[in-house]
């Protein structure tokens, strides 16, 4: 005969409503994992769909910008502005190229650019793919280094965890605005007559991202192995005789799924506008198409021609506010204890 | 005389003034809709030696108010010390308002050209045959803010000090009075050579005589910097901390200044308008704000609220233009500059002429304008040479007959000939600047089209920082570089030695050729008046014979007045707005 549920266990706290043990219903709610119980009530979240969807968007035209760019006829090379400007007009973009003075042409759906005459649309799809894979790569590293630092400070405890928290608190107390200002000219007078030196660039954006953002992760990680590391199981295995490394991968991490996966889904939306940000303050990527370069050209212009600063600040706002929900909604579907 | 922020005068971004002796432009007939604007006749300046004090009532002219000058992404002078002066801000304000000189500029109210009258000189001087000995005559009347007389030991002293090319590196001595003045290449100014005499100046009585090395017919324009002004005898002068609070002797003194921010001027009630052929006392206060934003100006310009109304700006954004045309008509100002906007390819490397004509032909040059931000055809018109129009002598001719336009075709024709197709072009862009990022990629689509290949490289301080540096390992590997040059005054003395002699600094095209150089000294000892004409007969020589230099703009300014201004007009002499003559309407 099994025990009445005890009242801090998962079922009393929820609104679902309790079931018969030997009804169908449970039977088939018995082989669930915890994180497959969250995918089931995420899948039931109207606004994380949507907020899915705009991401999915995003990420389908991040990956396919070339092939968008081609099917509407556009590319980001440079153009030649005598070309398409009107001299007379204030650089503005002639009224047969579209926006602000004409009407809007299947050739430059979004309009052209004043002062340069690049083509929006081009510049916005490809910002999406720089935005996205910036953002990526320093939560990919960021996590990396955030998870490893963790759980090594956490379990092994002692000098290793003195000496790790010191790290993690030494990197905390530096200005991260401050210190992109400060790597940006080191590298360039080290790398500027280098070929590579856009991706060079992009490399080092995403490396200075990731630099300055593991510590939160590291900590997070770091107070749930602690709290982790006394309990039953973990004990067991090392009377086993188990491995670190194995206890580690094995029997820690599976039970962190839940922070590291909230703590990545709010990373990246924060990455996304830092991109934007560096950009906007014309350190980051100055080589290519970035919407945060896009803005700075673009917030002069605000008056005579606000569609050119409306397109690449819909798209930040649009991908940071959706990153950022989804990543509330999948904390609170990861997390027991959420009513709603 | 450069610019005080040369970025911008590399990137082309036309946000500041430059020192300009043309004519001003046709103001007013610009009321209507913008499209019209154009420039007008530019002549060379005149002289007027008998002018004196006072000056020319302006016609309506008020006492009273205060005027705020905005100076959007100029960073203003560091120092006020006139002998300091070689930037177009500071001389500009500091010549119009608070010190004089031996000569100075007026504007001629009815053509708007610059006249060079006496300032503390009863004449523009007195010279020898050959031109080797000058004689001022200081007028008695003058007085310093103290209400001392400005005495001719002082102005003596005050040209000794443009001697010190120690004290003062970046001073315009260096380039004028230590090459013209008798021992100037030995004697080392009152704070170098402590205690040492100089014979170069002699003092007698009200008279201040000076020897030259060479033959110097322009004395008189060099006359009109503030260098060539007083300075306090002994301690009271002496640099640095002199530079921070000079005396003045205008009808202006310095009340506050904060080097980068801001400078206020209020009325120096010594100055006495008798003694003065030139400048007026009709404002009561000067407040110049320095390193504003531009697109915070344009906004505080074009709402015509009651502090803009007493403002004056000395840049306009070019996203602004059209708007600011239609709204503001005869307040908004076009200033012609007697500068020349710069391609210099490397003469040591970039040997065959063909080359460099293809270069000139590759060169985008509307596309660049538009894209760094510039308005076509109004801040930036085409060159055909390195004398800006207005200068003595200047040549109307092109060297392939017609003006060289971006011609790809043309260009790649060229390159065939010269057996260069791919010629690599490697050359430098300031990163920082969206703008100079911006024209770097029309100035590498063009020579990429035209048949050349690019290398260009991206660095985060001033181009000019690499470009003037020998010893630079990027320098090192450039072939294309640039510079852009305003004339000190209205003679090719100020344009072509500076940019064309072997060794000069400016010389970033290495240029050298044995036959220019001794044609260029050979001018300095002509009659006057010929020197002009052979002036412009050598840049027609070097431009046909070598083209050395690629000449890709002449530049202009646009300056904003208030609607409280009085006498809106830009000063031909120096590129800026005309503070002599400008007052606040009551």
């Amino acid at each position: 005969m099994s025990q009445p549920t005890a009242p801090e266990t998962l079922g009393s706290l929820t609104d679902e409503t309790p079931v018969d043990p030997n009804s169908k219903a449970s039977q088939e709610i018995a082989g669930k994992s915890p994180l497959r119980i969250a995918a089931g009530r995420l899948l039931k979240d109207k606004i994380a769909m949507a907020c899915a969807f705009v991401i999915l968007f995003f990420i389908l035209i991040a990956i396919f910008a070339g092939v968008i760019s081609d099917f509407f006829g556009v590319n980001t090379d440079t153009q030649s502005p005598s070309q398409f400007l009107d001299v007379l007009n204030g650089g503005m973009p002639k009224p047969e190229y579209g926006p602000p003075n004409g009407g809007f042409t299947m050739d430059h759906p979004f309009g052209i650019a004043p002062r340069s005459a690049d083509d929006n649309l081009a510049y916005w799809l490809y910002g999406a793919r720089t935005s996205l894979m910036i953002a990526t790569g320093a939560t990919l590293f960021a996590t990396i280094v955030g998870i490893v630092v963790g759980l090594l400070a956490g379990f092994l405890g002692g000098v290793v965890d003195r000496v790790l928290s010191f790290f993690v608190d030494t990197f905390l107390t530096v200005p991260f605005i401050l210190a992109a200002l400060t790597i940006a000219p080191i590298l360039n007078e080290r790398f500027n007559d280098s070929d590579n030196y856009p991706t060079i660039q992009k490399f080092s954006l995403v490396a200075v991202l990731a630099l300055f953002g593991w510590m939160g992760m590291a900590r997070l990680i770091r107070g749930e192995v602690l709290s982790l590391r006394e309990r039953e199981f973990v004990q067991a295995a090392r009377v086993l005789g188990m491995p670190t490394s194995r206890i580690l991968f094995k029997e820690l991490m599976p039970n962190l799924a839940a922070p590291i996966i909230i703590s990545v889904s709010l990373m990246l939306p924060a990455f996304v506008a830092a991109e934007a940000g560096l950009a906007f303050l014309g350190i980051g990527v100055t080589d290519g198409a970035s919407w945060g370069r896009t803005i700075s050209f673009a917030t002069t212009y605000f008056e005579q021609y606000p569609l050119y600063l409306w397109e690449p600040l819909i798209g930040v706002v649009l991908l940071v506010l959706s990153l950022n929900l989804l990543g509330d909604a999948i904390r609170d579907a990861l997390d027991p204890k959420t009513r709603r | 005389m450069k610019r005080n922020k040369p970025l911008a005068l590399v990137a082309g971004v036309a946000l500041l003034s430059l020192a300009a002796c043309g004519g001003g432009g046709d103001d007013s007939s610009s009321s209507g809709s913008g499209s019209d604007r154009s420039f007008g006749e530019q002549t060379g300046g005149t002289k007027d030696a008998k002018r004196q004090g006072p000056a020319a009532e302006v016609d309506g002219a008020t006492a009273g108010g205060t005027v705020t000058v905005y100076l959007p992404g100029d960073p203003g002078p560091n120092s006020l010390d006139p002998t300091d002066g070689w930037s177009v801000t500071g001389n500009s304000i500091q010549q119009a308002l608070t010190h004089r000189s031996l000569t100075q500029y007026v504007r001629d109210s009815e053509t708007g050209d610059p006249v060079l009258v006496p300032d503390l000189a009863t004449d523009l001087g007195t010279a020898n045959e050959d031109y080797t000995e000058w004689t001022f005559t200081i007028r008695d009347d003058a007085t310093w803010e103290d209400g001392k007389p400005v005495t001719a030991e002082e102005v003596a002293f005050g040209m000794q000090r443009s001697l010190d090319a120690d004290t003062f590196p970046s001073g315009p001595g260096t380039e004028y009075s230590k090459q013209y003045f008798l021992d100037g290449d030995s004697y080392g100014g009152p704070y170098t050579d402590k205690g040492k005499k100089y014979d170069g100046i002699t003092v007698n009585g009200q008279d201040v005589t000076i020897k030259m090395a060479t033959p110097f017919p322009d004395m008189d324009y060099w006359g009109a910097f503030m260098a060539m002004g007083p300075a306090p005898l002994g301690n009271a002068s002496k640099p640095p901390n002199y530079g921070q609070d000079p005396l003045s002797n205008g009808p202006y003194m310095i009340e506050d200044f904060q080097p980068n921010q801001e400078l206020t001027l209020v009325k120096n009630e010594q100055w006495d308008p008798n003694s003065d052929p030139g400048r007026h006392q009709y404002v009561d206060k000067w407040v110049f704000k320095f390193n504003q934003d531009q697109a915070k100006v344009d906004q505080i310009m074009l709402s015509d609220n009651t502090d803009s109304q007493t403002a004056i700006s000395t840049a306009l954004g070019s996203d602004k233009y059209t708007e600011a045309n239609d709204a503001l008509g005869d307040r908004l100002v076009q200033q012609t500059s007697q500068c020349v906007s710069t391609l210099t390819p490397d003469y040591t490397k970039i040997t065959d002429i063909n080359v460099r004509k293809a270069l000139a032909y590759a060169y985008p040059y509307e596309d660049v304008w538009f894209a760094t931000g510039e308005v076509p055809g109004v801040t930036r018109i085409p060159a055909n040479s390195v004398m800006p129009p207005g200068m003595a002598g200047k040549k109307d001719f092109q060297v392939d007959g017609e003006q060289i336009t971006y011609n790809p075709e043309k260009a790649k024709e060229l390159l065939a000939e010269a057996g260069e197709e791919g010629y690599e072009i490697t050359m430098v862009y300031y990163e920082v600047d969206p703008l100079a990022v911006a024209g770097q990629k029309q100035i590498t689509k063009g020579f990429e089209e035209a048949g050349f290949k690019v290398k260009a490289i991206p660095v985060q301080v001033s181009p000019y920082d690499i470009w003037l540096d020998p010893d630079n390992k990027t320098n090192k590997q450039l072939n294309l570089r640039g510079v852009n040059w305003c004339s000190d005054w209205p003679a090719g003395s100020t344009m072509l030695p500076p940019l064309l002699k072997t060794d000069a600094v400016y010389n970033t095209a290495q240029f050298s050729e044995d036959a220019i150089d001794q044609k260029m000294k050979d001018i300095a000892t002509l009659p006057l008046d010929e020197q002009g004409d052979a002036w412009g007969a050598l840049d027609e020589e070097i431009m046909t014979d070598y083209f050395p230099i690629i000449p890709t703009a002449f530049r202009n300014d646009l300056f904003v007045f208030g609607s409280k201004i009085g006498n809106p007009t830009g000063d031909g002499a120096l590129g800026a707005p005309n503070y002599k003559d400008v007052f606040v309407m009551q």
